[in-house]
């Protein structure tokens, strides 16, 4: 509220931010510096660096009918969006509850590990090319590499989560007659809540980053694809049409998944 | 029923460079049922864990501790504890932390929101029932934890320093009414404090322990001072002037600040330190 306030002065009856103000302002400057460099006193090759007209006129073409890389913006966005909600989803389900069994329970914890210490060394984009051995160039290999990227986030921060919480709430629930069940549901999974979601947000940029390199590699769809194939073209406008897609859709699920947190954690004291 | 016996209880935690610590040395202690026993003793003397182990939280590595003649084997809803850090559950607010026993219990739900009603308002937290443990101050919080320990009608209620957080007139106003609770609903009290006054004013008998080791120096029985002088009558602030207050209160300085002296202010000496590697 205070900082709202203070960073809100009479600017006329509208009162924006003036924060806000000076974002829009650096983001003007940095586009007319754009546009000079470019068409402007075109001091760049246009190859390399397109001029704003150029990436409007990709934007135009790839969202209208006409489309590019064999459909329209919104149908590449929407397929990309697709498989990273399924990859990030099966993650999410599958280790939370596994970070948050091998927190409770050291047994767990000794046989699970070795798996992990084996397979994390791996680089999650250097499973694509299995991945597209085993499942092709379809849907079901990518979400099988989101899900191998995202899924480490989600099991290490529940683990840390559930090993983090202070040992004296475990001790008063059970002194209040807790089961373990009870224990587990009231005390060790709200406790590990804040951590669980630092890893949600860890595993959603992770399947954005491999999404993107798998559809690089092969896809039939996707914002990758229109990077690819945007590459291959030399259109330099259309590559960044694909790239500001792809930095808003992450933006948008980032966002949405902060909705989620401040909805389940608003226990917490704000900072 | 709920007699705490503590028979030759002693114990150790291991030090992280080998060894062990000696945190409670042969204590032998009967807190009778429906007594209520005043624990001091100066920081680190092990008041806390000698609490836990009668909790069933801790466990002596020697010796035993018996609850109603049964060794203690792990935490139960009929041993109440007022942990000396509240121990609130944050995501919880003051009703769901209050009510939480009763609804591990299966508590009828209009049973357990009256007894709730009753504690909060005891407890002067009338208002203030959603609130999480953040939105209140500390001595809210701690009043949150005793009423949580109250409203399960335990046979036995452990209290680590439950008033330490508690502004002087706040605290006043708690002893009386714990005073009160006591003598209406009498149940076996193991309560843990730095205040000297507060122990003789509330209790039957008040245990004094020294430290390093932890162990008992003396245990006085305040009950013949109460009954002779009629406190159970007179205002808190009048007991603690009559002269048999005074007395009793230097009484267990003097014992608490000998002990301190007898030893070096120095550390005390440890085992030669064992080079490592
Ligand atoms: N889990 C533990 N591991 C190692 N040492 C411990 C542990 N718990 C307690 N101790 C040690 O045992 C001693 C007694 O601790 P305890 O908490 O019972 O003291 P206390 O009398 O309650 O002190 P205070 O008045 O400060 O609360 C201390 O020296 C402490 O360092
Ligand atoms: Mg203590």
């Amino acid at each position: 509220m205070q900082s709202l306030a203070r960073s809100s002065r009479g600017f006329g009856p509208w009162r924006i931010p003036r924060r806000a103000l000076v974002g829009v302002a650096t983001i003007g400057v940095a586009l007319l510096l754009w546009w000079l460099a470019t068409s402007g006193l075109r001091l760049l090759n246009p190859l390399r660096l397109p001029s704003p007209q150029e990436v409007w006129a990709a934007f135009t073409q790839i969202s209208s009918g006409q489309g590019y890389g064999g459909a329209t913006l919104w149908q590449h966005a929407a397929q990309s969006l697709w498989l990273v909600a399924k990859g990030f989803t099966v993650a999410v389900i599958t280790g939370v509850p596994l970070g948050l069994l091998m927190g409770w329970s050291r047994r767990a914890e000794t046989l699970i590990n070795p798996i992990f210490l084996l397979l994390r060394p791996i680089p999650a984009l250097a499973w694509i090319p299995l991945a597209i051995v085993w499942f092709g160039l379809g849907d079901t290999g990518k979400v099988f590499v989101i899900w191998l990227t995202a899924f480490v986030p989600s099991v290490i921060n529940a683990f840390t989560g559930v090993r983090n919480v202070d040992p004296v709430l475990i001790a008063a629930a059970r002194t209040q007659g807790a089961s373990t069940a009870q224990v587990i549901r009231h005390v060790v999974i709200p406790g590990a809540m804040p951590l669980i979601f630092t890893g949600l947000r860890l595993s959603l940029q992770a399947s954005w980053t491999t999404l993107v390199a798998a559809e690089l590699v092969g896809a039939f769809f996707g914002l990758g694809r229109v990077l690819n194939v945007a590459g291959q073209d030399i259109f330099p406008g259309m590559i960044l049409v694909g790239m500001a897609a792809v930095a808003v859709c992450g933006a948008v699920t980032t966002w949405l998944l902060g909705r989620v947190e401040r909805r389940v954690l608003a226990w917490r004291p704000a900072v | 029923m709920s007699e705490i016996v503590f028979e030759g209880v002693t114990r150790r935690f291991p030090l992280p460079k080998g060894g062990d610590f000696l945190a409670i040395d042969r204590i032998d202690l009967t807190i009778e049922e429906k007594e209520f026993v005043a624990i001091v003793g100066p920081s680190g003397c092990g008041k806390t864990t000698l609490m836990r182990m009668a909790a069933g939280l801790d466990f002596p590595t020697d010796g035993r501790v018996l609850v109603g003649g049964k060794e203690v084997k792990g935490p139960g809803p009929e041993r109440a504890v007022v942990f000396q850090q509240f121990a609130l559950l944050p995501w919880k607010t003051v009703r769901e932390n209050i009510g939480f026993g009763l609804m591990c219990k299966g508590t009828p739900k209009a049973e357990a929101e009256a007894a709730i009603a009753r504690y909060v308002d005891l407890m002067g937290l009338t208002g203030h029932e959603d609130s999480f443990p953040h939105q209140l101050s500390g001595g809210m919080q701690q009043r949150v934890a005793i009423a949580r320990a109250y409203v399960m009608q335990p046979a036995a209620l452990l209290m680590d320093e439950p008033f330490g957080a508690l502004d002087a007139q706040t605290r006043i106003v708690m002893q009386e009414e714990l005073v009160r609770l006591a003598r209406r609903n009498p149940r076996t009290v193991i309560f843990i404090t730095h205040a000297v006054d507060e122990a003789i004013y509330l209790a039957d008998r008040v245990v004094v322990m020294g430290r390093k080791p932890g162990r008992i120096i003396e245990t006085i029985d305040i009950r013949p001072l109460r009954e002779d002088g009629g406190w159970e009558a007179l205002p808190i602030e009048e007991v603690m002037d009559t002269p048999d207050f005074t007395h009793m209160r230097s009484r267990i300085w003097k014992l608490l600040k000998a002990r301190e002296q007898e030893r070096p202010a120095v550390p005390a000496p440890t085992p030669a330190p064992v080079p490592a590697k």
